[in-house]
């Protein structure tokens, strides 16, 4: 088979050659940069638009706290409040109660007292009239005669009586 | 990741053998077609067939350089076609992002080179690249590359001239053929044949690279089979033709003029023709007309 020069010039060869070359760069423009860049588009928008839905998200999410710190203050303040009023009602109830209980304890007390009283002078009575009973039978036995009776009671009596205020002033 | 149906895979199957075939077929073409030769000999291509043009015009043989350019065509357009098959902008494959960084690296390269007007020249530039590579790495599958042709250079050298032209042509004929002018006017023959020059030395250069590399490959072939001669002739038998220096020296040269020179040929190819069409443009000046057919119009 026949070969060509290995320098030769042939026109016909030379604008096979740049029509080559220009087929080839319409094949890669069309076939290789234009969709390769369009799919690089698209994924810059999908990008973009997912950074767009990520700052909406935030700014709802920062309202939403927003409101939520806002609501959270408030309720703070209600139990403040709420916890306030208690405070000062069971203060209040309190104070009544331990009022009332001393008036109670102080009228029982009183009570007491008084009972006490009586039965001491009701006690006094008795004794006082025992030994009445007694020293005038003692005085009966002693002296073997029936005396007045009557007559020794008031002297006894005041005799005893004597002797308490005598205790009483020592005392 | 979701499962690919059988009609994408067999699709994946059909691009990829689209890019593997065309080689194939030129491996068959070479095979069937060449006579087995008589030694080492140093040639252009080989005419497949001659159409005989009316007589003032030069006949078009259609030689191994056209049949390989289109094959490399072929398999580009396939792989192209392979490339973006399934693009998917949630989902991408290794495939796109090898997609994604070719076309990104390239466009980079123009509009760091070329600046940000020039930016649709991506895909001419990758292109340009690509054919050259593509060509040129034809030697390793044992086929004539089209590159050391010095027809195919030229007619990219021409084109790229064109529009070298066109884009000095863009403030008007008048702006351009006062250019040469530039900076002292006596200067213009010299502007004027730089300008010729300019795709006559970018052919050149790329078409002498990768030929010299063959021719280099072949003479060094030849002197290795010489001195394995030498040195082994006098044994007897089979060990006397063993060609024992063939072995292995002759791949590194390959390595270095098949696919570093090759690459590297394409690479400064396309910087060349991205520097001259951006410098030739006078960018500024057809700013300021721009703007002026813009006040003119209001």
């Amino acid at each position: 088979m026949q070969s060509s020069e290995v320098i030769s010039i042939n026109i016909w060869q030379i604008i096979i050659s740049l029509l080559n070359l220009l087929i080839l760069f319409l094949i890669f423009k069309k076939l290789l940069f234009a969709p390769v860049k369009k799919v690089l588009a698209d994924r810059q928008k999908l990008i973009d638009d997912k950074f767009d839905d990520a700052e909406k998200a935030r700014q709802s999410a920062d309202e939403a706290k927003k409101n939520y710190e806002a609501k959270l203050s408030a309720a703070d303040d209600e139990a403040q409040s709420i916890i306030k009023t208690a405070k000062a009602k069971a203060q209040k109830k309190s104070n009544k109660i331990v009022g009332s209980a001393k008036e109670k304890a102080d009228d029982i007390i009183r009570q007491a007292k008084t009972d006490a009283e009586l039965e001491k002078k009701k006690a006094q009575g008795d004794v006082r009239h025992e030994i009445t009973e007694v020293s005038a039978l003692l005085a009966e036995k002693l002296l073997e005669r029936e005396i007045n009776t009557a007559d020794h009671r008031n002297y006894i009596d005041s005799f005893i009586d004597k002797i308490g205020e005598n205790n009483d002033a020592s005392s | 990741m979701k499962e690919k149906s059988l009609s994408f895979r067999i699709a994946d199957v059909l691009l990829l053998a689209g890019f593997l075939l065309p080689f194939v077929f030129g491996i068959m073409l070479y095979i069937l077609l060449e006579p087995a030769s008589e030694g080492i000999e140093i040639a252009g291509a080989k005419i497949y067939f001659t159409l005989h043009m009316p007589m003032p015009m030069q006949d078009l043989p259609i030689t191994e350089s056209q049949v390989n350019s289109w094959l490399v065509i072929v398999a580009l357009l396939f792989l192209c076609l392979f490339l973006t098959h399934g693009l998917s902008a949630k989902h991408p494959t290794r495939r796109q992002h090898a997609a994604e960084w070719i076309v990104e690296k390239t466009e980079n390269l123009v509009s760091g080179n070329m600046g940000d007007y020039f930016s649709g020249f991506a895909p001419f530039v990758a292109a340009i690249m690509g054919l050259s590579a593509f060509s040129s790495l034809l030697t390793l599958i044992g086929l004539y590359p089209p590159t050391s042709d010095l027809n195919v250079v030229a007619g990219w050298a021409v084109l790229v001239f064109i529009l070298i032209t066109y884009y000095k042509m863009k403030c008007g004929p008048v702006h351009y053929l006062k250019s040469f002018g530039d900076p002292v006017p006596f200067l213009a023959p010299l502007n004027i044949i730089s300008e010729f020059a300019t795709p006559v030395s970018m052919a050149f250069r790329h078409y002498g690279n990768v030929l010299s590399g063959s021719v280099i490959s072949v003479l060094v072939a030849v002197g290795l089979q010489g001195v394995t001669h030498m040195i082994l002739g006098k044994l007897p038998g089979f060990l006397g033709q063993f060609p024992f220096l063939q072995i292995g020296i002759p791949a590194i040269l390959s390595i270095y003029f098949d696919i570093f020179s090759g690459c590297l040929q394409a690479f400064i190819f396309a910087m060349l023709t991205m520097l001259y069409i951006s410098t030739g443009f006078p960018e500024d000046d057809y700013k300021e007309k721009l703007r002026k057919k813009k006040s003119k119009q209001n």
